[in-house]
């Protein structure tokens, strides 16, 4: 039996160590973080730059289940815990930037239309894929400060930051899906008593909606990234405002926390995404 | 110079005359793309080809030789610079459900299971999405599905693979696949690019049987461009070889050989070295315009 370094392209570590493997990076940071934690600690017990254990307890006790500040809301006596987590802080900045994340995902659907007919149909091309081409190269967070003078600072600013941020991209891709799908299919498909519509959505627009889930995948981070860059700078509530807000008082058993929560949530939404190509895709697996 | 060889006084009933009507018309038809300025790549030039229904022609001809074009151009999915494509009577500029279509790959919807891709046709071309609505849609819908059980069992596969998607099939059976999806609107001309190409002669080889018995009994016009020589002698009831022309002055492809065959089912086997003579004169048709000009043929095929 040939015997390999662990550095060799060839070597393939059995499930177990493939597994456990898989989780040193985790338990290194951890081990960090807490060997960091407790030597700020024992320097000056007072430290919230690295929080301790109890105090990440109770950061995140005050973000699940007490009101934000800026909120009169009073829980009842004996409410229960989910009760007064439906109006913590965390629950309200996660409905503010969710809401602005579910636009915005609506947005790209009309986005997603217009790069199907730019891929198929040549007169949309024509007049559409330079301009598109154009404005996939400007930088979407110089447009920002435009965006706040022309619609100030509410929700329409964010939105069409998000917007402008990832559709052009979104739609330079799904150009690409369109152009990829073999010519043989369209033409079979008229062969086959097809018409534009048939092509257009139960040919091809079928065909790359699994690519189309997986895009919008990939581009989970960037819709994170301006969504939370317009939360930053012009909001009264959401994820990315109370991260800046806390960042004010160094209250990083808050921030921490929240961290982890974007992620956990990112985590879940990508999940779902691959679920539903698994369930409504099954052809595509292969 | 077109050397047409008319094999046989008494040729095969199953190569009809242009008495039983014209199929396609392919009508001094030139094709030319720019490369530069002021020049012109013609790939073909003005070829004239006249199709009766009910033949089963083959094209050959080497890499290059526009046997493709010519194909895509009688589909609509191409123009040409000059003359026109008549189908039917019609002139053709797009590509409609006048002809059915094998290509050599992707020919299946990968989305949608074997029945699926058998079922697409009659649905699409009969019910538009509303119309999907109306109440008599199911009644038609199991007819189509009965009928394309039928077309599968007549592929030789099983009704075990009517779930499956095409990427669960071997190539083999995704060609049948296909035959049977064009099938399915029972086209009256079907139109095959090097549909076998990609399959391993023992495959191969059951799939051309296939094709040809289905001619048989249902006699749909057939174009079917291949490389394979063997192939075409097997299948066709006419044989038309495309080459480059070579001489100075000259450019792009024409008809170098027009021959009906005086029976289908040609192989080695069966027609010994009248076969291997056939095969000759076609593959030296097929290198080049002058090669084949300058070659006479008897009646028995044999080069003199």
């Amino acid at each position: 039996m040939a015997r390999f370094s662990p550095f060799d392209i060839q070597a393939r570590p059995n499930y177990l160590l493939g597994q456990a493997l898989s989780f040193v990076l985790f338990v290194v940071c951890l081990g960090l973080y807490i060997h960091t934690s407790k030597a700020r600690h024992q320097e000056n017990p007072e430290d919230r730059v690295v929080p301790s254990a109890a105090q990440l307890r109770a950061g995140i006790h005050s973000s699940a289940l007490e009101p934000a500040e800026e909120d009169d809301y009073i829980a009842p006596e004996g409410a229960g815990k989910w009760e007064r987590f439906r109006h913590s802080m965390i629950w309200k900045d996660t409905a503010s930037s969710g809401k602005r994340f579910g636009i915005s995902l609506l947005l790209f659907l009309p986005a997603i239309l217009l790069a199907l007919h730019i891929g198929l149909y040549p007169y949309f091309n024509a007049g559409f894929m330079r301009f598109v081409l154009f404005f996939d190269k400007i930088v979407a967070l110089s447009l920002l400060p435009i965006l706040i003078i022309v619609f100030g600072t509410d929700e329409l600013s964010k939105i069409s930051l998000i917007f402008i941020g990832v559709a052009p991209t979104l739609i330079l891709d799904v150009i690409q899906m369109v152009k990829a799908v073999p010519q043989e299919q369209v033409v079979k498909s008229f062969t086959l008593g097809a018409n534009d519509f048939d092509v257009t959505y139960r040919v091809v627009l079928k065909q790359i909606m699994p690519q189309i889930i997986n895009s919008l995948r990939l581009n989970l981070k960037p819709i994170m990234l301006f969504l939370f860059a317009g939360e930053m700078i012009a909001a009264s509530d959401g994820l990315a405002y109370r991260i800046a807000i806390m960042r004010r008082h160094m209250g990083m058993d808050v921030i921490l926390p929240y961290v982890l929560w974007v992620a956990l949530l990112l985590f879940l939404v990508d999940f779902g995404l691959r679920l539903v190509n698994k369930r409504m895709h099954p052809w595509f697996q292969s | 110079m077109v050397p047409v060889l008319e094999m046989e006084a008494n040729a095969l009933a199953a190569a009809p005359s242009s008495a039983a009507g014209t199929a396609i018309h392919v009508d001094r038809v030139t094709v030319s793309y720019a490369v530069g300025k002021n020049t012109r790549k013609v790939i073909l030039d003005e070829v004239e080809l006249e199709i009766a229904a009910g033949e089963f022609v083959v094209v050959l001809g080497e890499t290059g030789c526009g046997k493709s074009t010519m194909l895509r151009m009688i589909l609509g999915q191409e123009q040409p610079t000059a003359g026109a494509i008549h189908v039917a009577g019609k002139t053709i500029d797009r590509v409609g459900a006048s002809c059915g279509y094998v290509p050599q790959k992707y020919s299946l919807f990968p989305d949608r299971t074997v029945l699926g891709n058998l079922m697409m046709g009659p649905e699409t071309a009969n019910y538009h999405i509303l119309g999907r609505l109306k109440p008599s849609f199911r009644a038609f819908r199991k007819a189509v599905r009965e009928q394309a059980m039928k077309q599968l069992e007549r592929m030789g596969l099983h009704a075990t693979d009517a779930d499956k998607y095409p990427h669960q099939l071997s190539g083999g059976m995704q060609q049948r696949v296909a035959i049977a999806q064009a099938l399915m609107m029972k086209p009256t001309i079907l139109l095959m690019d090097e549909a076998f190409s990609a399959l391993d002669p023992g495959t191969r080889g059951s799939l051309q049987q296939m094709l040809r018995e289905i001619w048989l009994e249902t006699k749909p016009t057939v174009v079917f461009v291949t490389h394979n020589t063997a192939e075409a002698l097997f299948l066709a009831s006419r044989i038309i070889v495309l080459a480059k022309q070579t001489g100075p002055g000259r450019a792009g492809a024409k008809v170098a050989l027009d021959m009906r065959l005086p029976e289908t089912g040609m192989s080695l086997k069966k027609n010994g070295q009248r076969f291997l003579d056939l095969v000759e004169h076609i593959e030296l048709c097929s290198q080049g315009f002058e090669a084949a000009a300058e070659l006479t043929l008897n009646f028995e095929g044999n080069a003199q």
